[in-house]
């Protein structure tokens, strides 16, 4: 058996690797009969028992959440409240993804079912007979071009356009750009809602920390404006994420204009897993069940709820590659980032030496929960944001140098900065009249990851900006809605608690009492 | 000496390792150098084995890869991330690099790197 011991000191307590498939029998475990084609986690399959195996799990996931109230007993038929629309990003999962959709719900009729189109008054093509299946009017394949923020890319808009006319009618394309989230024509375009002239012009300042709002003077067009927010982001892990974040709300705005119930994208259970780490990484901890699932309320003007599905999350990345090879589709995928490529290499490592690891990690996040609720959401990320943000990185961090010197000292100092260094990344602490000055901050807006996304310093230096100013940078277009309002929207909590952090006060027992006195039981005798 | 020939394909855009190229017939000796080694150079006082997978992955390396060597291989085997199918068959179930070639054989390489 697999030991525990310290490898270092006895060379014989490294764990071995189990065997993925012990040679016993090839005979598929499904069916029994048909010699095995696959290995998925040490289980043996032929291939139509694989195909079957795939297309239930991704109905598992998908359909108990289709109608208005999921998971409801006796459930008779499944009924959504709008329309569908698939995220595409070309790669393995998104492509299987696509083909499970379109041959589970949009298989075509079979010529020859003449009975029931002469049952379909009006035609099968009928706005009233488009109803007939789960979702109302027809499904969109949408797809966000991010050639925009890595110059040479090729332009794949219209390869993709290709690769979703295979999957057919009534499948609708919807092309999109990652510079669209800069482009105030795309959100006139989707009913975005009316920005304001003041709120058009705002800028951000992320010099610093507190993120101030500026009144903009710069001009860009969308796709200079793109390139000047991710090139001003501090790490080149914050500049992948930046993408991802953007991508996925161009995509829930999207939905919401063509009032959608659903997004599904193709997160593979081996994707999750990547995004769950990396997320807690970068201090995404707190929205883990957001990375399986969400719900996403759009201003009531502009759509309904919609329901952010993976229905892929119990998919391995080798059963989508196997799925897509044996129904001859071909992927399109492409991408690579900095804390996402490392911890996706360890992912990987996993699932080829220990498969079973790798659903361990999606369902160990699946139960957490955050210790607190949430009383807002970010601005930037649409994501539920916690409360007490500043306060909990005031607890947990030395803000400045200025204010630490004392406790720092000697050897205390990081040896590879220089002094200047420590001072630039130090220019302007958080207690500083500067931080609370009279103009807008973003800070008390987000949550914990994207204020660490704006805000994070590496010790080899920020990111150039080519313009050289990053304290006049673009922000994304759903971000001023909410600035612009007199109500500010939903902003997340954490107003006074920006520089003072909370502040607990010791009840006495009397007190406590007190507190809690319509909960308490009466002595029984 | 007799020669196997063989098929090898490529999917999930492992192609763009391999000169754009998605499908290969190649011709690989029956016998092998036990250590894999590929150079043309006698071998007469080297220890042979059958043909297996585990040659031809490094016969792919040194003498079809046109770049990034760590994409392919990692370790004497495929990077993880790699899938391999030998005749429409996961390679776990036929031993992965331990099966003996056949004639005729056909071996597909799919990466799952390009994920999402």
């Amino acid at each position: 058996m697999s030991s525990c011991e310290n490898p270092n000191t006895d060379k014989d307590a490294l764990m071995t690797r189990r065997q993925k498939f012990d040679g016993q029998t090839k005979i598929c475990v499904k069916c029994k009969q048909n010699t095995g084609n696959v290995v998925v986690r040490y289980a043996v399959y032929c291939k139509s028992c694989f195909f079957l195996l795939v297309q239930t799990r991704f109905r598992k996931v998908l359909e108990p959440s289709i109608n208005a109230v999921p998971d409801e007993p006796r459930r008779k038929a499944l009924r959504a409240v709008g329309s569908l629309v698939i995220g595409f990003s070309g790669g393995t999962s998104s492509t299987a993804l696509l083909d499970l959709v379109a041959k589970t719900y949009f298989a075509p009729r079979t010529i020859g079912d003449a009975k029931d189109d002469a049952a379909l008054k009006g035609g099968k093509d009928h706005p009233r007979n488009a109803e007939k299946g789960i979702w109302k009017g027809n499904p969109a394949v949408c797809y966000v071009e991010v050639c925009g923020a890595f110059p040479g890319e090729k332009d794949r808009i219209e390869e993709i356009r290709e690769v979703v006319g295979y999957a057919g009618k009534p499948f609708e394309y919807i092309p999109l750009r990652l510079e669209d989230a800069f482009d105030p024509n795309w959100w006139d375009r989707i009913g975005g809602g009316n920005i304001g002239t003041s709120a058009r012009i705002l800028g951000l300042d992320l010099s610093d920390e507190g993120l101030r709002l500026v009144h903009s003077s710069s001009n860009l067009n969308p796709h200079d404006a793109l390139r000047m927010y991710l090139s001003s982001l501090p790490t080149q892990t914050a500049f992948y994420s930046a993408i991802q974040i953007l991508i996925r709300i161009l995509l829930l705005h999207t939905a919401a204009s063509r009032k959608a119930s659903h997004l599904v994208l193709g997160t593979s259970l081996t994707a999750l897993s990547v995004n769950l780490i990396s997320g807690i990484a970068q201090g995404a901890g707190f929205a883990v069940a957001e990375e399986a699932k969400e719900e996403w309320n759009p201003r009531p003007e502009q759509g309904i709820k919609v329901r952010v599905l993976r229905p892929m999350k119990d998919i391995g990345m080798k059963e989508c590659a196997i799925w897509d090879w044996w129904n001859g589709l071909r992927e399109h995928g492409r991408g690579k980032n900095a804390i996402g490529a490392l911890t996706r290499d360890f992912i990987y490592g996993l699932e080829s030496d220990y498969p079973a690891t790798v659903s361990t990690v999606a369902r160990t996040c699946a139960k957490l929960t955050p210790k607190e609720g949430s009383n807002g959401v970010c601005i930037m990320c649409e994501r539920p944001a916690q409360h007490g943000v500043q306060g909990w990185k005031a607890r947990i961090s030395i803000r400045s140098y200025h204010e630490a010197s004392s406790a720092v000292s000697g050897k205390s100092r990081p040896p590879h900065l220089t002094e200047d260094e420590i001072s630039n990344l130090t220019k302007f602490p958080v207690n500083s009249s500067s931080a609370t000055s009279n103009s807008a901050s973003l800070t008390a807006r987000l949550c914990y990851a994207c204020h660490t996304l704006l805000t994070s310093r590496s010790s080899r230096g920020t990111s150039s900006n080519p313009a050289g100013n990053s304290s006049d940078v673009p922000l994304p277009l759903w971000v001023h809605p909410t600035i612009g309002s007199a109500d500010a929207g939903n902003p997340v909590d954490n107003q006074g608690e920006a520089d003072e952090g909370t502040r607990s006060v010791k009840l006495s027992r009397k007190d406590m009492e007190s507190r809690i006195a319509d909960f308490l039981l009466p002595d029984s005798e | 000496m007799s020669t196997l020939n063989l098929k090898i394909e490529f999917g999930g855009g492992l192609e763009l390792l391999f000169s754009n190229q998605r499908s290969y017939q190649i011709a690989l000796p029956s016998l092998v150098p036990k250590d894999n080694s590929t150079a043309e150079e006698s071998l007469a006082m080297k220890e042979m084995k059958a043909l297996d997978v585990d040659y031809l992955i490094h016969h792919m390396r040194d003498h079809m890869l046109q770049e990034r060597v760590e994409l392919f291989m990692e370790k004497d085997t495929v990077r993880p991330g790699i899938l391999v199918l030998i005749n429409d068959t996961d390679w776990e179930l036929e031993g992965e690099g331990d099966y003996k070639l056949q004639e005729g054989d056909e071996v597909v390489f799919i990466s799952t790197l390009h994920g999402g």
